[in-house]
């Protein structure tokens, strides 16, 4: 019995392989790998049987006839994602008032962009791209307009990347927008956008975006290889990819840097990363990550020297506090006494006195309360969203503490290090940090003080064993690499003078040797 | 079974095998705050314990208990150690020195022989703190724990805390942390300093403020009986004497290893006997220590520089437009200050064969070696050298506003 249950629980690979009952569709597939034929009603027969139509409501079939030629022709599109204003203007009215009779389609047409297909397949991708197809009787090609126009929302400001001095724009989910952002930006012909389709079915694309001057090429190509190896029906958006090419999965420490600021990632190609975008995706993946890169906010920069370096300071103290401060009053009231103060002592001890729980069961009572509260508050509509902060509030700060459940104290620790919690930005280290929390503070619970410095040595253990598309996660601080510095604290930005070393770059120095505007003045005398 | 759940399972066993061996949930134990040891039966101690109540005062929004401060109990026990378990036949909560502030000891205890043996007790024990100071008692120290009631401080490890820190900085207790009793004790050159105290009173304090010891200190008024004054002074770890607290402020003015003093203090006025002048001494600099070795007698030449502030000024001198009158006064005060610091050194000599001014740690350079050091044997030496003390006065300010009006204009 107990065996059945174990291999259950750990032998899943073999349902991988199981038979499911599926249909057979080869004869679909020959249909879509045959070409155009001359005949129009044969080609619009085989289109509305592979669209359903009319049971397929927003497909349209507009059949008219060309002037000039005397010719039946017809138009495919899809009126939910193409622009039929355009399409009247530059390709109905044209055609069916032209009165020539030797012009080609090309030039009847006044659309911009214009271009042949044969094969059925290609009309379907092209159709489902929300682009027109124009088949003309007794012609063999389709010629494709380009009028698609999906909906979408526009520009927004970055909602989970705020920044007070900065650019506000964030990327929203039309893929031509995010890199017409990002070309804003970067304004260089050397800024490639290579387009890949990733899934089988849905037939999602991938955007690689990288600087062909300054990318290292075996980098490129270590993640085109692995995004071209994937192997599914579909992939909606950014962050499935993510899960897709990451290198640990399973590991607790993100590995891939999701931005949803263009100034960001721009920044971060200027440096010779790798970008990834895709359509329904509010964001771009940024690789090779490292811890730094998590650590960062892109307003360390653009605040002056001192000020983005204390607010790099604050978030260094808010990530140890996060991590240490329940584990720490576990270890110390219940193993070190004596390192508190007194009247703190005391204070802690007559407080715990009619707690009816040991602290370690407190601390997780607050704790997993904490997290319920945040996840809830987060799934909360917003109607009702009040009541969960008069709720959370009256119940965990107060009522607890008077029902005996909790001690002042705890409360005040698990809501320091929630509230610390949020200062790192980055929602995959912020989970990283939160989770590992939960770790620190079942060895302090144990072993006290000597657990918590061991589970953490452990923790530091593992993060630099942890790599990004090759790139050490503790880059440039160990191993050490010739870049800007740009680690726990940043230097002035004229000092910043190389480019991150670990990625190869093909140009590594990103100044001159004059950038500082008064050293670029004494120059001039 | 995969190795996950192989380590996830023999992770479990690790931390259910071991683990947790020392760990006490903070309210599960009884802070003691001061431990005071008698002389018993058979070369057993008195142990007293002064428990504090954690419950007592704690709370801010005023929901303190009808409980006392503080709990204290005194059985016979053969060590400080063992004493720990002892206790729990009548207190419930297990016996915590976390939280020792005070070591309070009996003269008579502190003057046995045997005293040093029960003192080595303390560097056994993992809890006890070496920073923990050592204060003697005239009476039992049982006694004095029992009977000391501070009125406002009346958390006990706040009071010993403040009396200590407080009583230090003014001179008329010397610091007497269990460290430095060991490090004197083991070095074997100097004497050791506790700070005395006691909640009798003995009366017969006519001789002015700081001549005075514990006990001797007239008060009025509705306020604790205890007075910490003067110091126990330790030879070999045994205590063999005391100094007023007088004497302990020019002790720790010739000790270059206690804090810079910083004392206010009365000296008769040399210009009008019916008053007398407060001064501020404040030492800036280190002593200047000499050691000639003439004629098989060592000479000590010890020089101390003070700055006197001179605060009051009864006989309407005006000190600070009078140089005349200035440089008599200092001339006055070096002579008097001298001989009192002759006083105190004659008095080491004779009566305690040894000094507490940590003179030997200076004194070793005077060696080239430490076999040289030890063969001289300081201890020994010492009540037969000729100590030849000067002191250099520099006037400080002579108040925030050092003129004063013309008495005769004043009155008219």
């Amino acid at each position: 019995m107990r065996q059945s249950i174990f291999q259950k629980l750990f032998h899943n690979e073999k349902y991988k392989n199981q038979q499911f009952s599926e249909k057979d569709s080869s004869e679909e597939i020959a249909v879509k790998k045959q070409t155009i034929s001359t005949n129009l009603n044969e080609n619009l027969e085989i289109f509305s049987k592979l669209y359903l139509i009319p049971q397929n409501n927003d497909v349209n079939i507009r059949r008219f006839l060309v002037q000039g030629w005397h010719k039946e022709a017809a138009l495919l599109f899809i009126n939910t994602i193409s622009d039929t204003n355009l399409l009247e203007e530059q390709v109905l009215k044209p055609l069916s008032k032209n009165e020539g009779t030797f012009q080609s389609v090309e030039d009847i047409v006044t659309a911009p962009g214009i271009k042949r297909v044969q094969v059925v397949e290609d009309v379907l991708i092209e159709i489902n791209r929300g682009n027109a197809a124009l088949f003309i009787e007794g012609d063999q090609q389709v010629y494709i307009t380009s009028v698609s126009n999906f909906q979408g929302r526009g520009i927004d400001k970055a909602e989970n990347e705020v920044v007070i001095k900065g650019p506000k724009e964030a990327f929203n989910e039309k893929a031509n927008t995010n890199i017409s952002l990002l070309r804003k930006k970067i304004k260089t012909e050397s800024l490639i956008v290579e387009s890949m389709t990733i899934s089988k079915r849905s037939k999602n694309e991938v955007y690689v975006l990288y600087i062909h001057d300054l990318v290292d090429h075996e980098l490129l190509n270590k993640v085109k290889e692995r995004v071209t190896k994937i192997n599914v029906d579909s992939i909606q958006n950014l962050s499935m990819l993510e899960q897709h090419i990451e290198e640990r999965t399973k590991s607790l420490f993100p590995t891939i840097l999701y931005t949803e600021r263009p100034d960001r990632a721009s920044s971060f190609l200027e440096d010779g990363y790798i970008i990834l975008l895709m359509e329904n995706s509010p964001g771009s993946l940024i690789m090779p990550a490292t811890f730094w890169s998590f650590f960062h906010t892109s307003e360390d920069h653009y605040l002056r020297f001192i000020f983005g370096n204390f607010t790099r300071a604050l978030r260094l103290l808010a990530l140890f506090i996060t991590l240490f401060s329940s584990a720490l009053y576990l270890s110390v009231t219940n193993f070190h006494a004596e390192m508190l103060p007194p009247d703190l002592l005391l204070a802690i001890s007559s407080t715990r006195e009619i707690v009816a729980f040991p602290a370690t069961i407190e601390i997780f009572l607050m704790e997993i309360a904490f997290e319920l509260i945040r996840e809830a508050g987060l799934r909360v509509p917003s109607p009702i969203g009040p009541t969960i902060g008069i709720v959370g509030a009256l119940i965990l700060g107060q009522a607890a503490v008077q029902a005996n459940v909790v001690s002042p104290m705890v409360v005040i620790i698990v809501a320091l290090g929630g509230l610390s919690s949020f200062a790192i930005g980055d929602i995959g280290m912020n989970f990283a940090v939160r989770l590992s929390r939960f770790f620190l503070i079942l060895c302090a619970s144990v072993f006290g003080l000597y657990g918590l410095t061991a589970m953490f040595s452990i923790g530091l253990f593992y993060l630099l064993s942890l790599r990004s598309f090759g790139v050490p996660y503790f880059a440039p601080m160990t191993p050490k690499y010739t870049s800007g510095n740009d680690t726990v604290f940043r230097s002035l930005v004229w000092n910043e003078i190389f480019r991150p070393g670990y990625l190869k770059p093909q140009d590594m120095k990103k100044t001159g040797d004059v950038s500082n505007g008064e050293k670029q003045g004494q120059n001039r005398n | 079974m995969r190795p996950l759940v192989k380590s996830i399972l023999s992770l479990f066993l690790l931390v259910s095998l071991s683990g947790c061996w020392d760990q006490t949930e903070i309210d599960m134990k009884a802070f003691v705050v001061g431990i005071g040891l008698d002389k018993g039966k058979n070369e057993k101690i008195n142990v007293t314990y002064l428990i504090a109540n954690p419950e007592y005062g704690s709370q801010q929004g005023g929901g303190s208990t009808n409980e006392p401060a503080t709990e204290t109990i005194t059985f016979e026990a053969n060590d400080l150690i063992a004493s720990r378990n002892l206790a729990n036949t009548v207190i419930a909560k297990e016996i915590s020195y976390d939280l020792l502030s005070v070591l309070i000891v009996s003269k008579e205890l502190a003057s046995d022989k045997n005293f040093i043996r029960w003192m080595y007790d303390t560097t056994k024990d993992r809890e006890i703190k070496r920073n923990t100071p050592l204060l003697i008692t005239e009476e039992e120290a049982s006694k004095f724990i029992e009977e000391n009631d501070p009125k406002l401080e009346t958390r006990p490890h706040k009071y010993f805390e403040l009396m200590f820190e407080h009583g230090t900085e003014t001179g008329l207790i010397p610091k007497s942390d269990l460290i430095k009793y060991f490090r004197i004790t083991e070095a074997d050159a100097d004497l050791f300093l506790a700070v005395f105290g006691t909640n009798k009173h003995r009366g017969g304090g006519k001789k002015g403020d700081g001549y005075l010891i514990a006990g001797e200190f007239q008060t009025k008024g509705k306020t604790n009986k205890t007075n910490l004054l003067g110091s126990a002074v330790f030879k070999e770890g045994r205590m063999i004497g005391k100094l007023t607290g007088e004497e302990t402020r020019i002790s720790l003015l010739l000790n270059d290893t206690a804090d810079l003093p910083d004392y206010l203090t009365t000296f008769p006025d040399p210009f009008n006997k019916k008053f007398r002048v407060t001064t501020k001494i404040v030492k800036k600099g280190k002593n200047k220590i000499d050691m000639l070795y003439e004629n098989g007698t060592p000479t000590l030449k010890v020089n101390v520089p003070l700055t006197i502030e001179v605060l009051t000024d009864h006989s309407m001198t005006n000190y600070g437009k009078n140089k005349v009158k200035r440089d008599r006064l200092k001339a006055y005060l070096t002579t008097r200050i001298t001989d009192k610091i002759n006083r105190l050194v004659t008095k080491t000599q004779k009566e305690f064969k040894g000094e507490p001014f940590g003179w030997s740690l200076q004194a070793r350079k005077n060696f080239l070696t430490i076999d040289e050091y030890e063969k001289f044997d300081w201890m020994k030496t010492y009540p037969n050298m000729n100590i030849d003390i000067s002191v250099d006065i520099r006037f400080g300010e002579f108040g925030r506003q050092s003129e004063l009006p013309k008495l005769e204009r004043v009155r008219d």
